[in-house]
């Protein structure tokens, strides 16, 4: 939950990335420490496990500087992909103002994409939200991995599967060269803070 | 595409797969490179090539290995357990002491116990938030101990002169509640037998409402590795639907009717992890019983019921 000090007009969020293993959740945050310095208020910490999978989470806070008289300043945060860490993913999503569902494009990773939403619209369920009404963004991630010629679904495919219902606006990317990244969080920004003006009504 | 091509392709695919970690993806590719190889009579080094590609399946084998045999909870660094203490504490409380007990509260859901019981027993000596310290301390034991250090912890309360009769008696009611959804009988002696009756009034009717903290210790879900059946060696995850004690109840849908066929009454699984919010056991269980869902929206669907038998 956004934490709103009326006197100083400061606002702090909660961005949750979220997704399957592997799916490039830590390399939008490595990337956005790299690309947005102006914006980066602190180091990026990450808990990694074997293999350089994240245990806990990544965390990076950013400052967006003032908007509309207020200091808006979010923290980002990636859960653990892996299936085992299911207890993890759900201690990092509390408190959630925003989501980026990172999935992964290749054609392999399809059913797993699936069940990491799935996973999330339970989680969210068990806090009393809804994955319909939480500001929510998609990323289809590794979209560069077509010049090499590994079976990616086309995003028409990737819209039916995951996005049919909710509707939510979706991006191609590809984080590790850093498409796509900056696009997708600036809109989960967006609206992440018109739910919370809609909350707060924090804005002058 | 002629077939050496398609070898390329797919050994290409293969290690694309391996540098992104998605081991069992490579090492599916690697099985279907070596099935081409074997299909390709006249290929020169046929060999060798069968040989180089064995050893990556191999070495992504020992990968798997060791990422599923990571440890769950391991000892973080002090910046990071400060960190975890900074943003998991949920407390909207400015008081000092609770914020506190909030930051080891947090430490614990994170599995870093040692920090957290080092925390906690300090918080023991502040009276606002003794009884809640004292909870967790027994939940700190009970995931990183067993039952019987939570046993002995209280033992050694109950004989000391820390906590009021009132305050221990909570304590009590609480570790007992814990114990027996983990199917642990513990006749735990009470504060309350040895004090005079009038006072025991007086006493009850000051003391607070214990709130039994159940998401701590509460199974979300399961995660079962068959030894047999269609997905044997693999790990498949339930959510637990309802829990009572040492019984945990799953629904599992008619569409998964061989997962429904391979669970059979009194089968003993011996490899299931069990995921609470606090942390994550391996243990054992048994199928209690699987009843077919005949009326309502869930008609057709399984209820199964698990009994865990040891963690």
């Amino acid at each position: 939950m956004a934490i709103f000090n009326l006197k100083k007009r400061e606002i702090e969020c909660k961005v949750v990335y979220y997704g399957p293993g592997r799916c490039g959740k830590t390399t939008n945050l490595e990337y956005i420490f790299g690309a947005y310095k102006k914006q980066v208020k602190g180091e990026m910490v990450s808990i990694n496990t074997e293999g350089d999978r994240t245990l806990f989470f990544d965390f990076l806070p950013i400052g967006l500087g003032q908007i509309r008289g207020c200091d808006v300043r979010v923290q980002l945060y990636t859960v653990p992909g892996q299936v085992k860490y299911s207890s993890t993913r759900k201690l990092v999503l509390r408190g959630v103002d925003g989501i980026v569902f990172v999935a992964d494009s290749l054609e392999v990773r399809r059913e797993k994409n699936m069940l990491s939403l799935k996973d999330l619209q339970s989680n969210l369920k068990e806090y009393g939200k809804s994955i319909f009404k939480v500001p929510l963004v998609m990323q289809f991630n590794k979209r560069d991995l077509a010049e090499q010629g590994i079976p990616l679904m086309s995003v028409e495919q990737m819209q039916k599967d995951l996005n049919r219902q909710l509707q939510v606006p979706a991006f191609e990317g590809s984080a590790v060269k850093g498409d796509g990244v900056g696009v997708t969080l600036k809109e989960c920004l967006k609206l992440t803070l018109q739910s919370l003006q809609r909350e707060f009504k924090w804005a002058q | 595409m002629d077939i050496k091509q398609r070898l390329k392709a797919v050994l290409q695919e293969a290690e694309i797969y391996r540098s992104q970690g998605l081991i069992s993806e490579a090492q599916s590719k690697y099985k279907d490179a070596v099935n081409i190889v074997n299909s390709i009579e006249k290929l020169k080094n046929k060999e060798s090539l069968i040989k180089a590609i064995s050893e990556k399946i191999s070495a992504l084998k020992t990968t798997k290995e060791k990422v599923e045999k990571g440890p769950t909870t391991p000892e973080l660094s002090q910046k990071a357990q400060d960190l975890i203490k900074n943003l998991f504490a949920f407390s909207e409380s400015t008081d000092q002491d609770s914020a506190a007990l909030e930051g080891a509260v947090a430490l614990a859901k994170f599995g870093q116990f040692d920090r957290a019981l080092t925390e906690l027993n300090g918080l023991l000596k502040k009276e606002k938030v003794r009884v809640e310290a004292a909870k967790n301390i027994l939940q700190c034991h009970l995931a990183s101990a067993g039952a019987d250090e939570a046993i002995n912890q209280y033992q050694q309360w109950y004989t000391g002169d820390l906590f009021h009769a009132n305050q221990l008696e909570g304590v009590r009611t609480f570790l007992e509640e814990v114990l027996a959804k983990k199917g642990v009988e513990a006749n735990l002696p009470s504060p309350l037998e040895t004090i005079d009756p009038q006072l025991e009034e007086s006493v009850v009717e000051v003391q607070p409402q214990v709130e039994v903290e159940e998401e701590f210790l509460d199974i979300t879900s399961i995660g079962i590795t068959f030894d047999a059946g269609p997905r044997k060696g693999k790990m498949v995850e339930f959510d637990v639907n309802f829990q009572s004690g040492n019984m945990l109840s799953l629904i599992i849908s008619k569409q998964e009717s061989e997962l429904i066929e391979t669970l059979e009454e009194r089968m003993e699984l011996k490899d299931v992890q069990f995921f609470s919010p606090i942390a994550i056991f391996n243990g054992a269980g048994v199928v209690a019983s699987k009843t077919k869902i005949k009326t309502g929206p869930k008609q057709g669907d399984y209820c199964v019921d698990i009994r865990i038998v040891s963690t």
